[in-house]
């Protein structure tokens, strides 16, 4: 009787990137039907953002930064409780949005490189990176997920048009990632 | 007004340092639970009033936004030591700009209870790497004295569970994953404190030691201030308050 090794396919994560949130669960699914066994894990896990978006304007708006750290903060969320586990049990995540969304948006904000590289520092690299880049108009148009909610409620000085700007300049430095 | 960060930078020095005008103070209580700085600070904070100081308070994880996730986070135990972090720097940036950088652009004295040390001490008790911790807080603000309030574990754990039963968080049941909430509080409070004392050395801190009377530590204090607040504004801050400035409508500029 011969023996013949039974290869089980690896488990990977992929990381799926963009502004325009619809775009990106969809390129999430898209990029999910090609893996043998999956699931993806989604912006906002944790609640955190869907909690910050019934404070009172007394509150005060938070800052690029500090939704930044909350990102970081869901992100942790999702891979203690659905990125890891998965990978653990063999299974492949796809991941949309995962760190190139919020890089980008904080680059786009003026944030520093070595600040946002630090952050994540403690996110696992993915097997593949995709980003799925929406028409101008589209994205400017984005009002969910992690950049549309971002720019919907940041404390900016310029009012909606430095909203916009935050948005298109998040949209090109995607872009430029992606090269 | 459209602005360089490097223009930014520059009007920030100048608001800071300029002789004619009330220059913000910024004074940090910090130490371990049980230190008695809270006593410190509502003593500290009355006598400047009463010498004609405008004075804002600032406690730890308190801003509007963020105190509330995180309190519904700790309630059910869901946090894991970055999370923990995250929220706590979350909510000190949110102060940091809503309130503590307000308020020392209009020439106040800012009483902190507990500062970005506290989150320091904590994070790293809890194993996480003090180099990624520190840059969390970045762009750093520097108060202009930070006092540290000296007490050993032992005292600690005395005046913490004389009236109350350190919380989960509070003991650090996460990581020493003790049962009993003031072993464990011994254990996790044991290691803050050497994190706090290796902190004080590092960035100079004012040591109290926290043993004394009452009435000792509080006219310490306030001969410590009077000798101090004349210290030229640490431009390690520009860049702290340059965000500030660009990120903030109707800030003052």
């Amino acid at each position: 009787m011969t023996k013949t090794a039974r290869r089980t396919p690896r488990a990977t994560l992929t990381a799926v990137d963009g502004v325009d949130a619809a775009a990106v669960l969809a390129g999430a699914r898209r990029a999910l039907g090609a893996l043998p066994r999956g699931g993806i894990s989604a912006w906002d896990a944790s609640g955190v953002f869907q909690e910050l978006a019934v404070a009172g304007d007394s509150a005060g708006a938070p800052s690029a930064r500090t939704l930044l750290l909350l990102y970081a903060a869901d992100l942790a969320f999702r891979l203690r409780w659905q990125i890891r586990p998965a990978l653990a049990e063999g299974r492949s995540v796809v991941a949309a949005p995962y760190v190139e969304t919020a890089v980008a948006f904080g680059r786009a904000a003026g944030l520093e490189p070595a600040w946002l590289a630090n952050l994540f520092r403690f996110a696992l690299r993915p097997n593949t990176r995709q980003f799925v880049h929406a028409p101008r108009t589209r994205a400017l148009a984005v009002k969910d997920g992690f950049v549309g909610f971002s720019c919907g409620c940041i404390s900016i000085d310029g009012g909606k048009n430095a909203r916009r700007r935050l948005v298109e300049r998040t949209a090109a430095e995607l872009r430029r990632r992606d090269r | 007004m459209k602005s360089t960060p490097a223009a930014l930078r520059r009007f920030a020095r100048s608001r800071f340092t300029d002789a004619t005008k009330p220059r913000g103070l910024l004074i940090a209580f910090e130490g371990p639970d049980g230190s008695g700085k809270t006593t410190q600070r509502k003593l500290f904070k009355t006598w400047l009033e009463s010498e004609g100081y405008d004075v804002v308070t600032t406690k730890w994880n308190s801003s509007d936004l963020i105190k509330p996730l995180i309190k519904s986070r700790k309630a059910v135990r869901a946090l894991s030591a970055e999370e923990f972090s995250l929220l706590h720097g979350a909510d000190f940036r949110h102060r940091v700009e809503q309130v503590i950088l307000p308020a020392l652009w209009a020439g106040k004295v800012v009483v902190a209870d507990r500062f970005l040390f506290t989150g320091l001490a904590r994070d790293v008790a809890r194993g996480l790497d003090l180099d990624w911790v520190l840059k969390l807080y970045q762009p750093l603000l520097w108060p202009d004295m930070v006092f540290y309030f000296s007490v050993t574990p032992l005292t600690s754990r005395k005046r913490v569970t004389a009236t109350r039963v350190p919380s989960f968080y509070e003991s650090g049941q996460d990581v020493t994953q003790v049962d009993d909430p003031v072993e464990s509080y011994q254990r996790f409070i044991a290691r803050v404190i050497r994190e706090y004392e290796s902190l004080a050395l590092i960035f100079n801190m004012i040591t109290v030691d926290a043993e004394q009377s009452i009435g000792e530590q509080h006219h310490l204090i306030r001969r410590l201030f009077l000798e101090g607040r004349q210290r030229p504004w640490s431009d390690w801050n520009a860049e702290a308050v340059a965000e500030w400035l660009a990120n903030s409508p109707g800030s003052g500029r």
